[in-house]
């Protein structure tokens, strides 16, 4: 035995025995003062002393000492070791400190015994003994505890609290509900397509006759996944509509979406339900589909449910993926090098990109030579949600920009009901459909960043934040399943939820910094054309920031992306400063524009490929000059305001 | 209204190219010779790298698009081709020096990718030139000779079927060429004939065209690397080491530079004995020295140990001299590059490695980086999987089988560990293989390039190559081929093409850190196999002197000086203070096949590199708004003085 573990100590988890001379812990002893900030409404329910993290795929021989809690909101480490001073040039969230996971994010829990792990299900029993635990989270992030050194009987509470807490059986349970600061909207006019003015106004800009705004969903009476407001054919009547919908899985009928100035649609359905043989009932609304295109054109129909993956398809692929992002330790990642290429392959995460692409670009092309396209699918509710979306970021740039792209989530995913609460598994159901359909869509969105780098007014850091986000059960952005359960929510007489928009940055990001990093220093409004993406697999990559951020030896000291981004900024700014200069203003003179570069030069050595979330960032320097050295919200504005759509 | 005109001219540029694109998507889509490389990414530039569409000296219509950025400099070249116009539509455009020596009608090229076309067929003592005018825009072929490894007939007499008839051309360059000749013309003899001539000169006793090749140049490139002033750049001679003249002439080894950095401590006869007992006579020399650390990285061939386990207390005591000249480490690394069973196997041979029982103080590492038998057969398996298309669905499974990317990793991997031990151990490296010249420049010119920022330039990665690859004798002639035709040599390998693909890795790691683009990385690898050039021919530094290279061939640096806007990274952080030291992740998970490379005569793989384009329009509009800057300022300035000079009257009453 005791040879098994001393070898086992050096490779893989060996958590019980290992040898404490060799073991590097960090950190004092004095456990006094570990509690984890609480926000307004937050309570601690379980805490445990003394506990190792370790450093994430390691050989699992260095930790950090502090103290583990799990509170309705989030589990937390505390530990008493300073944060380096280079840590703060990664994103400040502040919601969740370094070592705070939201329980939202909460994937999987697996016990450590010795060298093997087992999972462990909400219901299932917890052992009276538990050394390690292993977390594994829905953004890949990955933290393994020791309880070695805790007193007794605290790995188990936290562990029982875990697997209540993290896996809640109703939706009231969530955090949202209890969060009680106080929320000043700072998005009280952005377009949430739950009135009739946000579709006129689509409708308007996009200059679709033959459609028209329809009610007939008024308190979701047509279909309960449905928003209340439809785009429907001017030819269909309203009774046409609802009675027509009861063919449709989920009582879907085609909507209309968005469409061309030439008068091509973009429009979804879902399939017929099972029961229905004939298919009169479609036939006929695809026939007032064709109507209300200008020259009666037969709409093209893509059977999305044919060629492109089920959410089935979505998740599993995703847990190979995840395998190859979030190795155990050391050793496994060391094995996974062996083959990394063919076990990518074999996930199939990059063939399912490639699948929802070309369909979009398919459709776009389609829409691009005047005919209106339909997509159809289930329940219409996953695929129809990617593709709508990429073909309108394809086709459209309005949507490309910050404000067009959270407006196309909104219509696209938001109101249209992608069930975001069983595909991120919120609420533990057994009953549960759990798939990153959102993933796929963020991941391809990215994929036409890095085609198109100038295209896009957002960078890859607002997607990832963006993928981070949805995993904190603050905001109602998505947390529903559609917009009915949201109104319930917040209509409950008991506890009315209060809505809390992902989009209000500040909530998470206090450093004007961090919002300022969602912005792409190279986006060019004059970018308008329509996008052809390429979508065949040697051009697909992977997603390296949003899935390797959490391997810090992964991360390229001083290199990546980021420094490119840093230098764009500067070089934006310094634009901007000579053209504030030219127009007379008492903008910023030579010499500061000098001062800021020098300082960039500088912090550039800081800036790693993981940057804004890596934590292990460079050598350590005074970190006050990156923040100094950004482009604050104000030079980019400036330039952005020639680049602002309108 | 300023970014307006600034915009206009990048729009002019922009229309320019766009033409020049479709233009030669629809003709010379694949083709093209080195330069016109060129011709090719100016395709890719329909989808947003204009400015890349530089065009090449043998430009034809479709091609001669200049860019503006580069209009200045490529101007010049283009009239060195205008001075010589083709007399006909189906001359080739020739370079100063090149003839044409056959020519055929009615020949068909089969493209993998665009299908059949039927064109006039010439070869010169350069290259392969093929020009269809069968579609609306002229489609050319453009192939220098110095990338043909073998050349074959296809179809005999009885062949039947259309284009079953003619020539193959198997390139060095990761394609190959079909031409169909129709049998009643009697032409394929002809243009074989030629072909195997002026493809392979030295099987037939024919001179190298950069014998011929007449082209003067602003710039002189044979003077980029001068030895001892680049030794001085780096603070030697200095206390702990010397210059050596000792191989002034080559004669203590025939494969070294003339000069060497030693250490000041070894007498002329201890470099002597030590040449006895190093493979080749290739002893321990400087590479490089870190400036404050002095921990340095030395180069050499394996120690001549053999089954027996000699020794050597000349050789004990010169590498103890090289441990002592960095006075911050009692240690010494030796890097071997070998897996340790071939160093084991070498023994056999009489070579072997140094034993730590005999060097005291030193660490013997095996940096498990294979022979150039393996790495010949992994492009091989490469060039299967890259050309003429890939299978799709499973690309990265594929990629993965031919080992190539492994032993990219493993070559970079090597690298950063000589790095760790000079950078943060402050320790000396002793880097060697089996003879020294292959893996070894490999290893200390990646490390010497992570380390020191002066080699991330574009006149400090020729010197990079002059000193490292070239002066110490990489067998160029022998591991290229230059123009003999024995096609399947086993001392053929693409050692220089890994470490190229290396550098282009760590420029993808590393953005902003270099001067130069892939563009310049790529056009070193044209020239490599062109023989358009002097630089790559002959196997040593001797072989040069004694074949008045210099005096008798021009340098690729000469070229690539002279034009140098169009190899300058618009990335590049010209601060000066950027990352000194840079430590590429040798993961699978970073490194990439180098498409734009790779797989580039495939018109659907072209890479885009829309931010570098971006970005020179950003660099543009920078540049015109302070030259705008400048001259309001000297305007002002003009005014002030006027106004000083002749003291306003009115302005005269006072308040005193």
């Amino acid at each position: 035995m005791s040879d098994k573990m001393s070898n086992s100590f050096k490779s893989y988890v060996g958590i019980e025995d290992y040898d404490l001379q060799s073991l590097n812990v960090s950190g004092d002893d004095s456990f006094s003062d570990l509690n984890p900030r609480l926000l307004t409404g937050e309570m601690v329910v379980a805490e445990a002393q003394k506990v190792l993290l370790f450093a994430p795929v390691s050989s699992n021989n260095k930790g950090k000492s502090g103290t583990l809690s799990v509170t309705n909101f989030k589990l937390s480490f505390v530990t008493t070791e300073e944060r380096s001073r280079e840590d703060t040039i990664s994103q400040q969230n502040c919601l969740l400190a370094e070592y705070d996971i939201c329980l939202s994010n909460v994937d999987m829990i697996y016990q450590i015994i010795g060298d093997k792990r087992r999972r462990l299900l909400p219901g299932s029993s917890v052992p009276d003994k538990v050394k390690g635990l292993c977390i594994l989270c829905k953004n890949m992030k990955v933290m393994q505890f020791s309880f070695k050194f805790s007193p007794v009987d605290h790995g188990k509470t936290i562990t029982n609290a875990l697997l209540h807490h993290a896996f809640p059986r109703r939706h009231q349970l969530l955090f949202a509900y209890d969060y009680r600061e106080q929320y000043y909207n700072c998005l009280q006019d952005a377009c949430w397509y739950r009135y009739e003015h946000d579709w006129k106004n689509e409708l308007e800009r996009s200059r679709c006759s033959g459609w028209r705004i329809s009610l007939a969903n008024e308190s979701f009476h047509l279909s309960t996944s449905m928003p209340q407001w439809l785009v429907v054919p001017v030819t269909v009547m309203d009774w046409q509509l609802t009675d027509a919908a009861r063919h449709f899985r989920g009582s879907r009928p085609p909507v209309w979406c968005w469409g061309t100035k030439q008068g091509a649609a973009l429009v979804r359905m879902a399939d017929l339900l099972p029961t229905i043989t004939e298919r009169t009932q479609e036939n006929t609304m695809l026939e007032h589909v064709r109507k209300s295109h200008p020259t009666r054109r037969q709409p093209l129909l893509l059977d999305l449910g044919k060629d492109l993956p089920t959410p089935r398809d979505v998740q599993t692929s995703f847990l190979k993926l995840r395998d190859l992002c979030a190795p155990d330790n050391l050793r496994q990642f060391q094995i996974q090098e062996k083959d990394f290429l063919t076990q990518l392959e074999s996930s199939r995460w990059l063939h399912l990109i490639s699948a929802c692409l070309h369909k979009s670009v398919d459709a776009a092309e389609a829409m691009q030579n005047g005919s209106t396209v339909v997509l159809q699918e289930f329940d219409g509710r996953d695929m129809c949600c990617v593709v709508a979306s990429l073909v309108q970021l394809i086709l459209d740039p309005y949507w490309r920009t910050c404000v067009g792209f959270r407006t196309l989530i909104q219509k696209e995913w938001i109101v249209m009901g992608h069930p975001f609460c069983s595909r991120l598994g919120h609420v533990y159901r057994s009953e549960n459909e759990l798939a990153p359909v959102f993933l796929i869509f963020l991941d391809c969105v990215w994929q036409l960043t890095q085609q198109f780098p100038s295209a896009f007014e957002f960078t890859e850091t607002f997607l990832t934040t963006l993928w981070d986000s949805a995993h904190v059960s603050i905001f109602d952005t998505f947390l529903f399943d559609c917009e009915r359960d949201r109104l319930l929510a917040v209509t409950d007489p008991h506890n009315p939820l209060v809505l809390r928009s992902v989009w209000d940055w500040g909530e998470q990001f206090p450093e004007p910094r961090d919002v300022a990093l969602f912005t792409n220093p190279l986006f060019t409004c004059s970018e308008r054309r329509m996008l052809r993406p390429r979508w065949v697999l040697p051009d697909i990559s992977l997603w390296t920031q949003c899935y390797l951020r959490w391997i810090p030896m992964l991360e390229i000291r001083g290199g990546g992306h980021p420094q490119v981004d840093l230098y764009l900024r500067m070089l934006v700014v310094e634009i901007a400063a000579i053209q504030g200069q030219m127009a007379g203003s008492s903008g910023p003179g030579d010499s500061r524009v000098a001062d800021k570069l020098a300082v960039g030069v500088d912090a550039a050595t800081l800036v790693g490929s993981f940057f804004p979330f890596s934590r292990s960032g460079g050598a350590a320097t005074a970190q006050s000059q990156l923040f100094n050295s950004f482009p604050g919200e104000h030079a980019l504005d400036s330039l952005s305001l020639q680049n602002a759509p309108d | 209204m300023d970014r307006k005109s600034a915009s206009d001219l990048l729009n002019v540029e922009n229309s320019h190219s766009k033409h020049a694109s479709t233009d030669s998507l629809a003709s010379d889509s694949k083709s093209s010779s080195l330069n016109s490389k060129l011709g090719q990414e100016s395709v890719s530039s329909s989808k947003g790298s204009p400015s890349k569409s530089y065009c090449s000296s043998s430009s034809t219509s479709t091609e001669n698009v200049v860019s503006t950025l580069e209009s200045k400099v490529k101007g010049k070249q283009v009239n060195v081709t205008e001075s010589g116009p083709p007399s006909r539509p189906d001359d080739p455009p020739l370079l100063p020096g090149e003839k044409v020596q056959g020519m055929a009608r009615e020949v068909t090229y089969l493209c993998p990718y665009s299908g059949p076309a039927r064109g006039t067929l010439s070869v010169t003592n350069y290259k392969l030139y093929f020009r269809s005018m069968d579609r609306e825009t002229p489609y050319v072929v453009d192939v220098p000779l110095g990338v043909v490894s073998r050349i074959e007939k296809v179809g005999g007499a009885s062949s039947r079927g259309e284009n079953s008839y003619g020539i193959e051309v198997f390139c060095k360059d990761m394609r190959n060429l079909r031409f169909a000749h129709k049998q009643e013309n009697h032409s394929r003899r002809n243009v074989f004939e030629k072909l195997q001539q002026f493809a392979f000169p030295l099987s037939h006793k024919l001179p190298l065209f950069a014998f011929e090749y007449t082209e003067s140049f602003s710039e002189n490139g044979w003077t980029v690397h001068e030895p001892i002033a680049e030794l001085k750049r780096m603070g030697v001679p200095n206390d702990m080491w010397k210059i050596s003249k000792l191989n002034e002439s080559h004669e203590v080894c025939d494969s070294y530079p003339s000069v060497w950095a030693v250490p000041a401590a070894a007498t002329d006869e201890d470099l002597r004995a030590v040449a006895q007992f190093r493979s080749r006579g290739r002893v321990p020399v400087l590479s490089w020295i870190h400036q404050e650390s002095q921990a340095t990285i030395s180069r050499c061939s394996q120690p001549l140990v053999g089954v027996s386990g000699k020794r050597s207390t000349a050789d004990e005591r010169y590498i103890q001299l090289i441990m002592d000249a960095n006075a911050q480490s009692h240690k010494l690394f030796i890097m071997d590059a070998r897996p340790s069973a071939n160093a084991i196997a070498n023994k056999a041979k009489g070579g072997g490695y140094e034993s730590e029982d005999a060097y005291q103080n030193a660490e013997l590492v095996f940096l498990d980086i294979h022979n150039i038998h393996v790495m010949r057969e992994s492009l091989r398996k490469l060039k299967e999987l890259c050309f003429p298309n890939i299978e799709e669905s499973r690309w990265l499974s594929g990629l993965e089988s031919t080992f190539w990317l492994k032993h990219i990793k493993c070559i970079l991997a090597g690298a950063v560990r000589i790095v760790d031990k000079v950078e943060n151990h402050k320790t000396s490296v002793l880097v060697h293989c089996s003879d020294g010249w292959d893996r070894t420049a490999q290893l200390t010119a990646l490390a010497m390039l992570m380390l020191d920022p002066y080699y991330r330039t574009i006149r400090g990665f020729e010197v990079l190559i002059e000193k490292e690859w070239l002066s110490f004798g990489h067998k160029f002639q022998q591991r290229i081929g230059h123009g003999d035709d024995h096609h399947s040599d086993a001392d053929r390998s693409p050692v220089f093409l890994q470490f190229i693909d290396c550098v282009w890795q760590i420029t993808q790691q590393y953005p902003n850190a270099f001067e130069f683009n892939d563009y310049f990385l790529i056009t070193i690898l044209d020239h490599l196999y062109s023989c358009r050039f002097g630089t790559f021919l002959f196997n040593s530094e001797r072989e040069r002197v004694a074949e008045s290279v210099k005096q008798r061939t021009v340098s690729l640096w000469s070229f690539t000086n002279s034009t140098i806007d169009a190899y300058r990274n618009p990335l590049y952080w010209a601060g000066g203070m950027q990352q000194q030291v840079l430590v590429p992740v040798a993961s699978m998970r970073h490194i990439k096949l180098w498409k734009g490379h790779y797989c580039r005569w495939n018109p659907s793989m072209r890479s885009q590199d829309p931010i570098c384009q971006r970005t020179r329009e950003l660099l543009v509009l920078k540049d015109q708004l302070e030259r705008q800057v400048e001259e309001c300022r000297r305007e002002l300035q003009a005014r002030v003085a006027r106004n000083v000079a002749t003291p306003p009257r009115l302005a005269s009453p006072t308040h005193s």
